[in-house]
């Protein structure tokens, strides 16, 4: 998969994090890029802290949707990229709540579910400090340079 | 040997606290209290920064009840230019009335979430319930239409938000002496009528009246339960217009007694002269008490509770009709009962709901006055400004040097000024679910968290916290000695 497959204004992409405690700002970051290279510029771009409830909603009228957000999970190299499944946890609280829990409630609530995939990028501090560091900012090239293969919309990259 | 039952973290509460009760050898409460054990410091690092940066930054403390924090500090700036005079407002109308509308908003969504997301799983499940139905998704799992509906409610106000501020969380628009964006027609036309994905005011209306209509129900099965749960005797404070009636934006501050007698009325400008902050070692949150009553018995009550019992009415039809019912359950004296605290919550969202109806139809909205330009030399340099925010009373004062760089900060939140009657409320639910059964249930300790997240307390917002400062739990008998210590780091 590339993103020519949410080049569409029935996809979202949503960034997810906070660029004042560095590399948490990895998911705004690929949000950046995808502005500032004018790809899937007919796509819904959003950047936010974290999810909320109304999310739900709001991939309620999507047909695809791709979530970007930084992991500290070592197990994860530099990024991946994977289909998302509902799923009601027990993350919830009113500041936040997961990806899989936020697809479960609008295949609850509003009786559709998008395809959802999750771009996690692998970021190793979290301090309160403005930039990603290099090694975060390495692994989102590598995000950016993966997913754009074969992007065939009309800016060169 | 004395036991001590520890419940940490309190869930569903924003920020953390530690809540211990203390018994003695017959298994008795011998005390119990709420502990804020998060520090934040946003009075501190304010200063330096040049004036006018304080409500863009004090906003940044919540991601709930930001507008209230951007408001309030933006009252203080009106103060510091000269602009905002005492007992006034001040500012234009078109400008007062765009704060209000952010407000309104933020009075909706934030009651909503309190209310929905956190109290009516409770009520729905009871309290006894396995903690993994009791919550917000156990919720959604069991009534989908509902939860649609509050979604959308919760939507709806924060696109309120966004249109006013320009962002749904901690945007910009108060500056100053006013404000740098009005509304356009069709902007107003939007949330009013909806569009595909939007309600209607109409629908937004009958939205918030679902969670009267919940608490209602609940209260008519479990009318016991809900109104023996926790009665807690304060003082009640809220702002006031010139008829007593509750101003969320704007007034004096009023106090009154459990007769609804005025014990305290005062501009909120000499809130010094009026009230002191004590502390305790145990908390890195202050006591704040009216100094003429003392530490014990001038300690208050804020929030929607203490608001529906200081008002005389309210300005809407529907909201209005609701007060009625909720001062004739009393008799007309003030209400202690801890979880009617989510009834007067739900008039508050209708409330909002319809006063944002009201603004949303005034053409003032559309205006262009909305600076106000202080005359050379007005600089006053130091600023108080209060609102009422969701959770109860917000007070900011601030003062800046000749340069404008703030050289003194200080917050009372709401929570802040709760502090007392939550430990109160604390100790009133442990005396009864605890004094005198053997075993500690998962009832028991879910109790007091009800009692705590009835006030739908921000802890973080209250120690102004960054992240968790390591903590040492120390338990001792009646003799002094060390039962029990618990680290956490």
């Amino acid at each position: 998969m590339n993103l020519d497959a949410f080049d569409d204004d029935s996809c979202l992409i949503y960034g997810i994090g906070n660029v004042g405690r560095q590399d948490d700002g990895l998911g705004w970051a690929f949000v950046d890029w995808l502005q500032a290279e004018d790809i899937c510029s007919n796509a819904e771009l959003r950047r936010n802290y974290q999810l909320l409830l109304e999310d739900a909603e709001l991939i309620s009228t999507k047909r695809r949707v791709l979530f970007v957000d930084a992991t500290q999970d070592e197990a994860v190299t530099s990024f991946t990229l994977e289909r998302a499944a509902p799923k009601m946890d027990f993350t919830f609280t009113s500041h936040a709540i997961s990806i899989p829990a936020v697809m479960a409630t609008c295949r609850q609530c509003f009786e559709r579910l998008p395809e959802v995939h999750v771009l996690a990028i692998r970021g190793f501090e979290f301090e309160l400090e403005l930039g990603l560091t290099p090694a975060a900012q390495r692994n989102l090239d590598d995000a950016t340079a993966h997913l754009s293969q074969g992007f065939s919309s009309t800016k060169v990259l | 040997m004395s036991r001590k039952l520890v419940i940490d973290p309190v869930t569903r509460i924003e920020g953390h606290g530690k809540v211990t009760v203390n018994l003695d050898d017959d298994g008795n409460v011998v005390d119990a209290r709420l502990h804020v054990v998060e520090f934040r410091g946003f009075e501190k690092f304010v200063q330096g920064h040049p004036f006018w940066e304080a409500p863009m930054l004090m906003q940044r403390i919540c991601g709930i009840c930001f507008v209230s924090h951007h408001l309030c500090g933006a009252k203080v700036l009106d103060d510091m230019i000269g602009v905002g005079a005492e007992g006034e407002i001040g500012l234009t109308r078109t400008a007062e009335k765009i704060r209000r509308l952010g407000h309104y908003a933020q009075m909706l969504q934030s009651h909503a979430t309190a209310y929905f997301y956190l109290v009516v799983p409770e009520m729905m499940f009871g309290m006894d319930a396995a903690p993994e139905q009791r919550n917000l998704l156990g919720l959604i799992e069991a009534d989908p239409a509902l939860m649609r509906r509050v979604i959308m409610l919760r939507k709806w106000g924060q696109e309120v938000i966004k249109t006013v501020f320009g962002r749904r969380m901690h945007g910009i628009n108060s500056v100053p002496g006013g404000v740098d964006k009005n509304l356009t027609r069709a902007e107003c036309d939007r949330l009013l009528n909806g569009e595909e994905g939007l309600p209607s005011i109409d629908e937004i209306i009958d939205y918030a009246q679902d969670g009267l209509r919940l608490f209602h129900d609940f209260h008519e099965k479990h009318r016991s339960a809900v109104d023996d749960f926790a009665h807690v005797p304060a003082l009640n404070m809220s702002l006031v217009d010139a008829e007593g009636n509750v101003d969320y934006y704007h007034g004096m501050l009023r106090i009154i007694d459990e007769n609804k007698r005025t014990v305290g009325e005062f501009d909120y400008h000499d809130y010094l002269d009026h009230f002191s902050e004590a502390v305790e070692e145990w908390s890195y949150m202050k006591f704040p008490f009216l100094k003429h009553l003392g530490r014990e018995k001038g300690s208050v009550r804020v929030g929607p509770l203490a608001r529906m019992n200081v008002t005389n009415s309210l300005s809407t039809p529907l909201a209005q009709e609701a007060l009625e019912r909720f001062h004739a359950y009393t008799g007309g004296i003030p209400n202690n009962m801890t979880l009617h605290t989510n009834w007067a919550r739900t008039i508050e969202v209708l409330h909002a709901a319809e006063l944002i109806e009201v603004l949303l139809r005034d053409p003032d909205l559309q205006k262009q006055d909305l600076i106000v330009t202080p005359a050379p030399g007005a600089w006053v340099g130091e600023g108080v400004g209060v609102v009422e925010a969701p959770r109860g009373t917000l007070l900011h004062h601030y003062r800046a040097g000749a340069e404008g760089d703030i050289t003194f900060a200080n917050l009372i939140v709401a929570t802040t000024h709760n502090n007392q009657v939550l430990n109160r409320t604390v100790r009133s639910v442990a005396e009864d679910y605890l004094v005198g059964r053997g075993e500690i249930t998962e009832a028991m300790m879910n109790a007091i968290e009800v009692g705590i997240r009835a006030y739908d307390p921000c802890l973080s917002c209250a120690t102004h916290a960054y992240g968790q400062m390591p903590l040492v739990v120390t338990v001792y008998d009646p003799a002094g000695n060390v039962l029990n210590e618990r680290v956490r780091s």
